[in-house]
Formats: C-alpha cells, structure tokens, sequence
C-alpha cells in the first residue's frame, strides 16, 4: 500500500486486461473440465443428483472466498474467516439447541457474531497500527478457542428441521443453499461496483493517499472491510448449519486456505484496490470440480491438495506474472 | 474570497520547515509561490490543504476585506469546504477507477449510499468543459497519458468549486503546448475571479503569467505578495537565493587529458529499451555529462550499462577491456563502477537501516573475514566519510532515513566512495537538496573527478550541468544528438549549444 | 552511541539524538518486557502449583517442546528478514521428517545422517520456494501457500506409499537416548550434568548460528538489507537473487530441523509432523519484535516468544485449563504484547522529542 501513486499507475495499466482474461480463462477452465469430467464418467455428472451436490458444497468456499476477497481489496487479509465460520455455527447451534431459541433469532445471532467480530478486527488494526495479518492471526487464534467455548468438543445435533430441510431443498433443481450463495455474491458485486462506500473501499486499496486527500478515511474503509468479511464468514456458517444438519467446534479449520485459493486463483491482487467477484466465484467452481474429480474417479483425497495446490500456482503465474516482481 | 495566513510555524524533530509565514491571496489574481527546494513551500502547501496542523499562526479568510474569519485544519476535507483545491505534485489518482470518478471522488453524487453514476458524469464532463478538454469519462485513469492524468488532476479540484486553487509544479511533466493549454485555463478561471496559486521552478512561466509572487527561503517568506511587475528576474533569483547569482558561475578548467586509455568506453551501443548506436568515452579525471529532456533515455542508457536492461549490441570497454557487466554486483566487484541513482529513497539509501550499513554494505566483501564483519571497522569506515564529506548524524546507529535529503545523497555516495570505485555514474545528485548543499556537492564532484576518477554525470539542472561537466553530451530520443565542448563553463554559450542540439530535427 | 568517535562531525545536532529509534529508552524494548512476563509468569505459576518447577514432570519437557518452536520460530524469521512469509512451515517440515523416517526404515542408516537428509531435504523445498519467487516475481505468500497445498497432498500420499499410512515404525538407535535422557544421566565421576534433554544443546547451537548469521556475517546483513528495501539492495551490489533463494533454504533447512527433533520428541516419524507449526511460528518472532515488514529481525526475541508461549502452555495446563482456554490466552497475550509495544513506542517518541 505505500507503493508510489506512478509505479501503481503504470503497473495497472495492462491489468484491467489480465483481469478480464483471468476470468475468461477461467471460464474456459471450467467448461473444459466440466465437459471433460462428464465426457470421462459417462453422463454421470450430469444426473440432476450430482449437479446438485456439486453445487451444493459450492455455497460454503464461495461465500468464504468473497469473505477473503472483501479485506484484500484493502491490502489486507483475514486469517480468521474459517475459524469465524466455525463459531458463528456453534453459536446459532448451542442457541436453538442449548437455549430451545428458533432459527429467527439464532440465525441473525450467527451473522452479528460474525460482523461483531470482524468489526473487532477492523478496529484492532485502526488502533494499534498493527498489519492485519498479525492482528487476524491473533484473533484466529482467541476466536479458535471460543469455538470450543461453546459446547466443548461434544457434537449439536437434531436442531431445527426446518433450516436443515431448507438446506437440503431445491428451487429450480437448483440447491436454496446455492441461490443464498449467489444472492451473496451478487450483492457484494453490486456493493463494489455501486455504492459510494464500496467505492470507498476500493479507493482505499488502490491508492490510499490519494483516498485521504479526497476526504475518504482510510481507517473507516478498513474498518468497513473487515466488517463485512466477517459477517461473510458468518453467513457462511449459517450455510454450514443448514447443510450439514449437526456442527462441531472443527468446523472451520480447513476453510482458511481455500479461503486464499479462490480469490488469488481470480485474479485478485494481494496489494488491494482490485476486487473480481466473478473471478472468485468461477475460481471456487474449479476447486470444486477438482473435488468432483477426486470423487468420481475414487482418487486417493490428499490428491486434491496437490492438484489446488499446484492450480493456485499455475493461475497466479500466468495472470499475475511480472505483478509484484519489484516488491514481492 | 481572499485568504491570508500570518506567522505559520511548523516545526518537524529536528527542523523548522515553516518558521514565520506570511501569505496574502487575492481574488482575480494569479499568485506565484517561489523558493529553492527545501525552502518550505511544500509544507506550507500541506498546511494550507489541512495535511498538516500548523504550531503557530493563524489563516483567514474574508469575503468582503473586512471581517476575517479564522479557519482552522484539521484534515483535507475542511480545506476543501473552505474553497481551497489542490494539485498535489504526485499523482494522486486512483489508477483504476475511471476518468469521471477519479474527478467526483471528493463530492461523489450519491443517493441513498448508492453512487448516482449519470449526476457524476455529468458534474466531470461539466468540469472537463471548463478545462476544455475532451476525454472519454469511462476510461481507467491508468490508461491516459502523463499529461492528461494532469489535467484530469485539475478537473478534480474543480469539481469541489475551489476558489483558492493550489498548482503544484503544474508543467514539470507536460509538453510546452500541454502547458500552454493549462496555463490558459487558469487565466479563465483568474478572470472568473478565482486566485491561482502556482507553485514551480520555472521563472519564465512565472513571469508569463502570474501577477504577485510569494518567495520562501528557509522556511521565511522574504517576499509577500509582491507584484512581479516591480521585479526583475534576477531580483527573484536573489530573492529565492539569498545572495548575487554572478557566485555560481565557475571559472573556466584546464582541459582534461585525453590522451590515455579510457576509462569507461561506449562502442556502437544499442539497448533493449531502445538505444541505437550509442557511443562515448569517459578518461580519468573527466566529467562528462550526459543531457536531454526527461524520457530522452539517460538513465536508461546508465541502467543498461549496469546491466539492469540488456545491451543487445555494441561494446562496453572498461580501462580498454572489453566487459560484460550482467548486474551491480558485476560492474563494482569486477569492474570498480558504481552508479548513484536518481531515485534517492527507493534506491540509494536504505531508509530503515543505520547509516554505518548504509556506507558499508558495498565493501562487507572488504571488511569480514570469514564471513563475518567486524562492527568497528564499519564504525571506522563510516567517520572516514562523515569527514570527507561533511555528512552531519547524530550517532552511527542513526537510521539514514532520519537524515536531510542532502546527507542521504551523501551517503548514496559515500557507499561508492569506499567500495574504491574509479568510474562513477551520478544521475541526478541534487534533485531537492537545498541550495548551500547543492554548492558543495558540486565542489565534491569536482574534486573527485580531479583526484582521478572517471565521471558519467546525468542531470535535468542545466546550470549544475554547464557547472560541472568537461563536455556535454546531448541525448535525443535514445540517440547522442551532439557533443558540446564546456571547458570555459560558460552558461550562455554552451546552454545554447545545447538546447540546439536537444532540438536537432529543427536545426537539420 | 559511540559519541567520542563522532566529534569529527561537524555540528551533529544533538537534539535529534533521543528522537532515533535506536535511542529509544531501553524500557521501550519489546525484549526486556517479554522477560519480565516471563519471569513473572513463572513466579505465578510456581506460586500456585509448586509442581511447575517439578523437573521431570514439568521443566524438562518445557524444554523439549521450546526448543522445537524455537527453531519453527527462527524458520518463519528467515524468511521474515525478507519481508516475505512462508505458509508451508508445517509441510516443509513434514516432508523433511519424512525424509528422515525414510532413511531409517529402508537404509537402516545411524541417527545422524537421518538428521542430516532432513536438512538437506527442507533446504531444498526452502531453495525451491525462494527460486519460484524470485523468477516468477509472484508474492511470496501466494507461493508458499500453493506449496503447502501440494506438499500437504504429497505426505499423505508418500506415507501412504511407504508406511502403512500414518508412521515409519522403526526406531534408529540413539533416537530413545535423545528423547528420554537428560545431560543428568551423564556423569564424570560424582559430578552429573543439569537436567537439560539433549535436544536442547542442538537447539541452542542452532540459535546461535542464526543470531550470529543476522548479526555478523555479510550474508545475513545481505539478506536484512535486501528486505529493507530490494531496489536500493540491487543497485548496490547485492546478489538479491541469492540472497532471497538463501533465506528461504535456510527456511526450509530450520523447518527440516523443527520436524526432526519433534519427532525425536514424539517418539515416532509420522504424517501429523508439523501440523501445528504454522501458528507458532508467527508466534515466536512476532512475539519477540520481529514485524513483517521486512529488514529487521531479533532472534533472542524469538526465543524469548517461544519460552512465553512454552510457560503459558505447562503453567495453564497445570492449572488445568483446556486446549481452548489456553489458545484464548494466547491470542490474547500476543494482542497485548503488540499494542503494549505500540503505545511504549508512541510514548518514547513522544518523550524524546520533547526533550
């Protein structure tokens, strides 16, 4: 964020171009591989059961991704996303079962844990000056702990019906858990491409003295930010309790990286000012797909970790490219 | 509106960049803010735009010259509901957000919290019109040019209806028409009644078209709001110098000896950044300097010389040998070259680092044994050119980013200095260094160059350029345009040659 | 600050001396404060369970485990000096003890060379990281992200292939030696050796070599200054390159070592090495004063994080507090520490200017 205003203009210069041919390869990405994938299993991928799981346990990482991409487009990160999802989970969990609470109240509760929290962060970071990264880690650590606060390591279960057959329902053939995951993304890409404060954000990002010297406080868009990619994360422990029918402090532990995944693998740049949400999103399909792979083929799962692993770098090599080169 | 400030103070650890300010601004007027660099104009411009709070002094503003109202600052958004706009020097637009909303950003039209995109449109091309200016408004600022994101800079101050409106160094990146261009824009708006402050160097602008003038020197204003008519250019020049210019002209150097093998020797040189046929010699001794306007490929050429771009034919001769120089670390361990760079405090210091690392991390090679350094001979290292070169620190922990922009330069130089370098390459030494400090690096170039050393001098300052060099060689759209003898250091006479080289199509 | 040597300078101003960082005053230093906790910690915990300084029970295994996140400290601090991060800590280390197990089981090989292979094997994934950043460009958090991804994949998959899925179950001899016994079991004549497990020497001389590479040698000062600013570095001299490629090895080889010796403390080369690595190892550095920026790192902070968060961990798990309490606790005591060395900061500045 302290790079000069002249360097950043003449390194965005091709990036709008890169940016629109990250989300195009991606999209070419994922249709090869859909069609390759469907071609291999002999249709199997395209019974209406398998569509819907595969976009099912979609709903979870997209939402999680945009959560990690709302903070990038600060220059900041968020390591507290996945642990943040977890407790938000419990939280809606121990309501309805510990506290006999309906879904109306546990659910929003889940979500203002979620805000609450990243509303903490953001503020932490405004006050102690601190990077982000450090201030999350800390936080992504006490949070891990509440977690466990909750219920201990003992497993909810049998909590409101409604919200887990809800999870589990279809409108269209389309999974109601998959729906809330786009309304998600397509109101933070009308967030970002409309409202003054996500203008706000994004002038924030992509050149934070010229922000200041237009009246935008820089501290207030990081405050903003992490306040809404924690209650992304608690939104997405809500999809969590609705898909899943019983929660666990676990939860959330293997969310942090993939968090990463899908916004890098889209395109997004670590330095902020750049938001794609469709690149994220199409980034969170072809993780997925590579999940669909694994099952389908009956492929050892650590295998997946290898393939993303290898995916993140192979995206990041060919859109980002001499990006960072001077400051990596 | 008029508005004065009276005895503005700002103190910095260490310094008093404002120390007793007086500044009158009247409407209708066009108002020239001069002084050397360091002379406190650009804190007086951040005290004016509520970058900074000043320690003492008050600003006012009246609208009928009778009853003042005292404004105070305390972040830019109250300077621009005062009706004061600015230009700031750096580019201070966000690369990828568009043309139009690079302008509304500071009074975006909204409803409801949602950004009303047609009003926004409409509040820039209003403000583009009154510039004149014809751009498509959908465009990332990313994508225009230097000069346009300069006028895009303008409409922005604009669209806050600015009656005070501050230019800083407005032209130091624009072609003569593109200033043209600007500086008729803001004869309109003086005529509309807005007071234009311009802040620059260049004094033939100045007297061009402002009507009062301002002089800083030394955080004072020693001329306040007096009219330019009364003044001559060199009473300016004394003004902002403090004393007669006839001082800085040098006496005329013996002509150097050429007559030996040279020192660093350019042979039908073509570079991947676009030289072609580039060819030059440095011997022992000499300075020679390397001319042309901004973008003409100086630095670029010394840059390839180190290796950092690719030399894609030609031969580079070191003391008659032929050398293949592949980075920094070639040129100075096996060829004794070094390079002082333009870009002080991204590349010539290390800003969070002590100064004692600062001078010696060229020579640890020198100084460990083993691989490990011993402080003390860091310590010894670093007094040997605190003497030499009169760097002023208060410890040998003190980080150099602590330092003035001429001690920093200094130990930008010292670091070659002790790796024992005998060519040196100085692209632009003084550039914000005030003007005593300028003087002695000047009489340091000199002395080096009489001690022996072989000299490649890149500078934009003409005057420093006819003060120092031996010849002058012009560089023209990434070509050598022509060689100006420059023995006599006569500035009428090789300035001239010069600027006829620079423009070497006209003459031929 | 070594005044004397300074009356050559003509005119110093001498008011600008307290306002350097470097003369801030000494209760300013995040070292010193973290050892007060520390020293206060212990006297806590000592009070309210005399079985915290129980040596068998309680201190030396504090010792076993901290000089393992010591090490995973210095790991992340290498590359830390850079201004860069390496997220795949936990795996470089897994892969190393891999290695090592692999050695063991199939050659039969003595305790050291096992050792020496997982050195040679983290340095190699350390130099492979630094190389993918340095001629890519790509940043190196992206990168060593990708890299955990893959490598977390292939020690499943390598221990699936090798062992029966979860752990080498040879044992090479000297590996019980190191784990169980102290320098107390080793005596000249009547006079025995303190009650410090043998993995602690090697931690030591590990921590040692670091702080001397960062502190004196040209290398280390390279690298330091590389991370300080990598324009201003190239142009003077520095193979940054190298450089960058080096700090990663030595990432990569401190990870190896971390692996092998929580192995040695474990009892047993298995998958889960290194799982626990990646928080720590922020940790420890930041914890000591060491911020991401780049330029600047303290390894006797680093161990001094470490031994807090060690002292943490035994004293509350005497008091009988769970996992999640503790990590609580942690969290919030690495809070505390950055904002206490945010507002002691401000507060020196402050101080100094006025003077």
């Amino acid at each position: 964020m302290t790079s000069t205003t002249e360097t950043a203009a003449v390194a965005t210069q091709p990036r709008r171009s890169r940016l629109l041919g990250t989300e195009v390869i991606l999209i070419a990405i994922s249709v090869i591989a859909f069609v390759v994938l469907t071609v291999t299993t002999g249709g199997n991928l395209l019974q209406p059961g398998t569509i819907r799981a595969i976009l099912q346990y979609l709903a979870v990482p997209l939402v999680i991704g945009l959560s990690q991409m709302v903070v990038l487009a600060v220059g900041q990160m968020n390591l507290s996303v996945g642990v943040l999802t977890g407790l938000s989970s419990v939280v809606a969990a121990g309501l309805m079962v510990d506290s006999g609470l309906s879904p109306w109240i546990a659910v929003p509760a889940a979500l203002l844990v979620g805000a609450g929290v990243g509303l903490a962060n953001g503020v932490l970071v405004v006050l102690t000056r601190i990077n982000g990264f450090i201030v999350t880690l800390a936080t992504m650590t006490i949070i891990a702990g509440l977690r466990y606060g909750v219920n201990g390591t003992g497993t909810y279960e049998g909590y409101s019906p409604g919200l887990v057959k809800l999870g589990r329902a279809s409108v269209l053939g389309l999974p109601v858990v998959f729906l809330i995951a786009l309304v998600v993304a397509i109101a933070v890409a009308l967030y970002f491409r409309n409202t003054f404060s996500g203008r706000r954000l994004l002038a924030s990002g992509g050149n934070p003295v010229a922000a200041r010297l237009s009246g935008i406080s820089n501290d207030r868009s990081l405050v903003v930010a992490h306040t809404i990619s924690g209650l992304l994360a608690g939104i997405a422990g809500v999809l969590v309790l609705m898909l899943s029918g019983s929660v666990n402090a676990s939860i959330g532990d293997d969310l942090l990286l993939p968090s990463f995944a899908a916004p890098i693998i889209g395109g997004v740049v670590l330095a902020g000012g750049v938001v794609s949400v469709l690149g994220t999103c199409l980034a969170a399909f072809v993780v997925r797909l590579v999940d669909v792979a694994q099952a389908q083929y009956n492929i050892n799962p650590r295998w997946v970790d290898l393939v993303v692993g290898g995916v993140v770098l192979g995206a990041v090599l060919l859109s980002h490219g001499r990006e960072g080169k001077d400051d990596s | 509106m008029r508005l004065r400030a009276q005895g503005l103070v700002k103190m910095f650890p260490g310094v008093r960049a404002l120390d007793g300010v007086n500044l009158d601004l009247r409407p209708g007027t066009v108002h020239a803010l001069l002084g050397e660099n360091g002379a406190g104009k650009s804190t007086l411009i951040k005290v004016l735009t509520g970058v900074h709070r000043p320690d003492a002094g008050v600003v006012e503003v009246s609208e009928d010259d009778a009853t003042w109202a005292p404004v105070t600052f305390g972040k830019p958004q109250d300077a621009t509901a005062a009706g004061i706009g600015v230009v700031h020097q750096e580019r201070n637009l966000v690369p990828r957000f568009s043309v139009a909303e690079n302008i509304a950003l500071q009074s975006m039209p909204r409803r409801h919290g949602v950004v009303d995109k047609s009003a926004m449109r409409a509040l820039a091309s209003r403000c583009l019109q009154q510039l004149d200016l014809h751009l498509d408004l959908n465009r990332p600022v990313a994508e225009l040019s230097v000069a346009q994101m300069q006028l895009v800079e303008v409409a922005k101050a604009l669209a806050t209806d600015s009656r005070v409106l501050l230019l800083d160094e407005p032209t130091s990146t624009l072609t003569s028409q593109e200033a043209d261009r600007l500086y008729a824009v803001v004869r309109r708006l003086r005529d509309d009644g807005a007071c234009v402050v311009l802040v620059t160097h260049k004094l033939d602008e100045v007297f061009a078209i402002a009507d009062t003038v301002t002089v800083l020197r030394d955080g004072r204003s020693v001329a306040e709001g007096r009219a330019l008519s009364e003044l001559s250019r060199s009473d300016v020049i004394d003004l902002m110098v403090g004393r007669s210019f006839a001082d800085l002209q040098p006496d005329p150097t013996p002509p150097k000896d050429r007559s030996g093998i040279a020192a660093l020797e350019l042979a039908h040189v073509s570079t991947s950044v676009g030289h072609e046929d580039v060819s030059l010699t440095v011997h022992p001794g000499e300075i020679v300097g390397l001319y042309g306007l901004v973008g003409a490929g100086r630095s670029e050429l010394a840059r390839a010389l180190l290796g950092l771009d690719d030399i894609t034919s030609g031969s580079v001769l070191i003391r008659g040998q032929e050398a293949r120089i592949r980075s920094v670390a070639d040129a100075l361990h096996r060829y004794g070259m070094g390079y002082v760079s333009e870009n002080r405090k991204e590349e010539g210091v290390f800003l969070e680092q002590p100064v004692t690392r600062n001078v010696a991390v060229t020579v640890w090679r020198r100084l460990s044994a083993w691989g490990m350094v011993r402080d003390r001979s860091e310590s010894v290292l670093l007094d040997t050119y605190v003497d030499r070169l009169g760097i002023r620190i208060s410890g040998h922990k003190q980080l150099a980013g602590q330092l003035s922009g001429g001690n920093q330069q200094k130990i930008s130089l010292a670091k070659w200095l002790a790796a024992d370098c005998s060519i040196l390459v100085i692209d632009e030494p003084t550039v914000g260094i005030d003007v005593r400090t300028k003087a002695s690096f000047h009489t340091l170039i000199a002395e080096l160059a009489a001690k022996g050393l072989a000299i490649l001098l890149i500078t934009s300052d003409l005057p420093e350029m006819v003060t120092l060099a031996d010849r002058i060689l012009v560089m023209h759209d990434r070509q050598l345009a022509g060689e100006v003898d420059n023995v006599a250091h006569d500035y009428a006479a090789s300035s001239r040659q010069v600027v006829r080289y620079m423009h070497a199509e006209h003459v031929a | 600050m070594g005044e004397a040597t300074l009356t050559s300078a003509p005119a110093a101003p001498p008011q600008e001396d307290s306002t350097t960082p470097s003369g801030l005053p000494w209760w300013a230093n995040p070292r010193v404060g973290l050892l007060v906790v520390i020293v206060a910690l212990v006297i806590l915990f000592s009070a309210l369970r005399p079985s915290f300084l129980n040596v068998d029970l309680t201190l030396v295994p504090m010792q076993a485990d901290l000089s393992v996140f010591a090490i995973v400290g210095l790991a992340q601090l290498a590359v830390l000096s850079l201004g860069h991060m390496n997220l795949a800590v936990p795996r470089m280390a897994a892969v190393s003890a891999f290695a090592a197990g692999l050695t063991y089981d199939r050659l039969h090989a003595p305790l050291v060379v096992g050792l020496a292979v997982a050195l040679v094997v983290g340095a190699l994934i350390g130099a492979l990281a630094g190389t993918i950043i340095t001629t890519t460009g790509v940043n190196s958090f992206v990168v060593t992200l990708a890299l955990d991804f893959g490598l977390l994949g292939l020690v499943s998959l390598l221990y699936a292939w090798a062992t029966d899925g979860v752990a080498f179950a040879v044992h090479p001899a000297g590996m019980d030696a190191l784990r169980f016994d102290t320098m107390n079991n080793y005596c000249a004549g009547p006079v025995c050796g303190p009650p410090v497990p043998l993995v602690v020497p090697i931690a030591l001389v590990t921590v040692v070599a670091v702080g001397v590479l960062f502190r004196r040698s040209r290398v280390g000062r390279e690298m330091l200054m590389t991370g300080s600013s990598l324009r201003a570095a190239r142009l003077s001299g520095i193979p940054v390159t190298r450089r960058i490629i080096q700090a990663h090895a030595l990432s990569g080889l401190l990870c190896g070592l971390a692996g092998f010796l929580l192995a040695i403390n474990n009892g047993a080369f298995s998958a889960t090495i290194g799982d626990q690595f990646l928080l720590p190892s922020f940790l420890a550095p930041v914890l000591g004063g060491t911020l991401l920026a780049g330029g600047a790192v303290s390894v006797l902070g680093t161990v001094l994080g470490a031994t807090l968060t060690s002292v943490i961990q035994k004293g509350l798990n005497l008091l009988q507090f769970q996992l999640d309490q503790l990590q609580i606790l942690i969290g919030v005591v690495l809070l505390l520490a950055l904002s206490l060395d945010r507002v002691r900061h401000v507060l020196a500045e402050r101080r100094g200017v006025r003077r």
